[in-house]
């Protein structure tokens, strides 16, 4: 005997607003799967569109306040891009800060959410009391706790100086101690290993052919970290920065999970490595850009994947056309292999895995 | 007078996830204090007496908040947390957004801040309790509660709520030109400009005063968004820049920047230089010096 179950749109323990509709059998294993989408669209790029690229600069921040950093930073590389501008060395490194840091704080954010699911309160409230040092971090040299706003067109708004670089190496020394306690703590807690083992399992195979990315596919095996297979940037221009990417073949939540401690623990490498040799120069281009018509893609890794973005340009002050493919677009159809089979409980777990953006995918 | 439960679900109507996200740190990290309001978070729209709602209000959410709203029981407080669900914000003017909230639920609380800080969100939702209180006793809410937490302490380099030197701004409009939320209008009146912020559409970017060439709007740490909803419309930086009037033609002019003034003349005192008189009395005060 089936039955049909629905999930959302608003539930509160989704983060944002998605609507299942699930048919069960008997023993509460999930035979369909249909999801519906769109309640986070806010018709973004069309008002990308009537902004022009200053503005733009902080609408693309807004797409997500988890990855708010990539998406200006993927923004403004291809305005750059358009206009054949080179952005100075400090700026380029200050723009890889941020990125990390950010990076650590969204992966955070997600396992965080993932003990919750799993029950795990205790493991849960750690992760978000080491969240807070980043968010702390952030506040105190960005000055917002999400949205940053580091990105200009060729640089950067913000500085570091002696003082501030001290206690980013500050913050990062008290984090990285309990971050790493922290994911021993994952590995050793039976109750959180039961309920995420073998759950929502992705094998290599569907992997390789939904096209997923970032720590979804490191999961399943597969490595397409953008900053070592394409690499931008700073990444590019010293490829000892390219991080050690960790994969797992189990393709399972755990697998993810443990994939994003990785990325957490080479993000803080990452940050100490640039901040040990910082530049010295501008943070960005006296003279302000001017933009030609042109056409511009662009990729980066965003803290759930690739994130790739199109500009096109006329030579006015606004774009004609700006398109971006986020992670989660593709690592979204993924969850169809993922949720069928398994118990309709760990359905919302499942989707967690993924770190679901639905704001940037719907935009 | 028996103790009241707030009951808290949190809906989400399109919001980017920073609101979200801050309201999951405010409720579940300890340094904020929510627990001190004895607040639960409720699985069912059913049990709840305090909404939290983020978001712009999505043209697809709206059918599914309002058959949310028909579930609640009677009397319940709606408290918007973040700029997008008191004004829309940054996404204003698109065609997808049907908000701003209000226009479908009384909302009791508004929580201005892109996205605001958990003390701020903490806040709201104690005013939002004590709106709870009052309505529950059927006493009517009164025009102004006094802040509850009383720590709005942040780092100098917070972003809060924006601020205009009214002696450094000349009215050029860059702020308004690269304002990604529109917050920021500047009106021209017979004798000088009027220069408004609305807080509640500002997302606390910090465009304006990276651009401004003068350094006249500025950001200042202040953070003290959660208001009632009778002062949505109120919470507005309002400043004056007037013109002088030209002691030779006595016409009126905009002065120069003071700020911009000081860059250009590094070596001079810039409240010395005669800057009086107007720009074409200058030009012919000049004129005459060199060569009359």
């Amino acid at each position: 005997m089936s039955e049909k179950i629905t999930i959302g749109p608003f539930n509160p323990e989704l983060e944002e607003s998605v609507y299942f509709k699930l048919v069960v059998d008997e023993n509460r294993v999930v035979e369909e799967v249909e999801l519906i989408n769109g309640f986070i669209h806010r018709g973004m790029e069309s008002l990308a569109t009537k902004k022009n690229f200053m503005q733009n600069l902080i609408l693309t921040e807004r797409v997500c306040s988890l990855c708010s950093n990539n998406h200006p930073f993927t923004y403004s590389l291809a305005v750059e891009k358009i206009a054949g501008v080179e952005v100075p060395l400090r700026g380029e490194a200050l723009r890889v800060i941020a990125d990390e840091v950010k990076r650590v704080a969204s992966d955070l954010f997600n396992l965080s959410m993932l003990t919750h699911l799993a029950h795990r309160h205790d493991l849960m409230k750690e992760t978000l009391e080491i969240r807070e040092y980043m968010q702390d971090l952030k506040e105190t040299i960005w000055g917002n706790r999400m949205d940053m706003s580091v990105n200009i067109l060729t640089g950067t708004k913000y500085n570091l100086n002696d003082e501030k670089v001290t206690f980013i190496l500050k913050t990062l020394n008290e984090a990285e101690p309990r971050i790493k306690a922290l994911q021993k703590a994952y590995q050793n807690d039976a109750v959180f290993k039961d309920k995420t083992v073998g759950v929502g399992i992705l094998p290599y195979e569907d992997a390789l052919e939904i096209g997923v990315t970032g720590p979804v596919a490191r999961g399943s095996g597969v490595n397409n970290d953008v900053r070592v297979k394409a690499p931008y940037s700073l990444y590019a221009l010293r490829p000892s920065l390219q991080p050690k990417v960790t994969t797992y073949e189990e393709g399972d939540v755990y697998a993810r999970a443990m994939v994003r401690f990785g990325d957490i623990i080479e993000a803080i490498r990452i940050i100490r490595d640039v901040v040990a040799d910082l530049p010295e120069g501008d943070t960005y281009l006296e003279k302000r850009p001017h933009i030609p018509a042109g056409e511009a893609v662009v990729r980066t890794e965003a803290p759930r994947g690739e994130l790739i973005y199109y500009l096109k340009t006329d030579g006015s002050q606004k774009p004609v056309r700006m398109r971006w493919k986020v992670p989660t677009y593709s690592n979204w159809e993924a969850l169809k292999v993922m949720i069928k089979g398994d118990k309709v409980d760990n359905v919302t777990m499942i989707l967690n895995s993924i770190d679901p953006c639905i704001s940037c995918t719907e935009r | 007078m028996s103790e009241i439960i707030p009951k808290v679900f949190r809906i989400n109507t399109g919001s980017c996830n920073g609101c979200d996200v801050e309201f999951v740190a405010t409720a579940f990290v300890d340094k904020f204090h929510i627990e001190s309001l004895g607040v639960e978070l409720v699985e069912d729209v059913k049990d709840s007496n305090l909404l939290v709602i983020t978001g712009p209000l999505t043209a697809k959410s709206e059918p599914f908040l309002k058959k949310y709203l028909n579930q609640m029981k009677k009397p319940f407080v709606v408290v918007g947390v973040g700029t997008c669900s008191v004004s829309c914000g940054i996404f204003r003017d698109s065609y997808a957004i049907n908000g701003p909230l209000d226009k479908f639920v009384e909302v009791d609380v508004n929580v201005a801040g892109c996205p605001p800080r958990p003390q701020s969100i903490a806040e709201g939702i104690a005013k939002g309790v004590k709106v709870l209180n009052q309505k529950m006793h059927g006493e009517v809410t009164p025009k102004k509660i006094d802040t509850i937490f009383q720590d709005f302490s942040a780092p100098q380099t917070f972003r809060g709520k924006m601020a205009l030197h009214e002696g450094m701004c000349t009215g050029c409009r860059t702020c308004e030109t690269v304002c990604p939320s529109t917050a920021i209008k500047i009106s021209k009146t017979d004798d000088g400009f009027t220069h408004n912020i609305w807080h509640n559409s500002c997302c606390y970017c910090g465009n304006c005063a990276y651009f401004c060439p003068t350094g006249a709007i500025h950001s200042t740490n202040n953070f003290d968004t959660a208001k009632l909803s009778n002062h949505k419309y109120t919470d507005i930086n309002i400043a004056h820049i007037e013109y002088e009037t030209c002691t030779k033609c006595q016409e009126k002019f905009m002065p120069p920047s003071r700020g911009l003034l000081g860059k250009a003349y590094v070596h001079d005192d810039v409240n010395k230089l005669n800057a009086k008189i107007c720009p074409s009395c200058r030009k012919e005060a000049n004129f005459k010096r060199m060569y009359a």
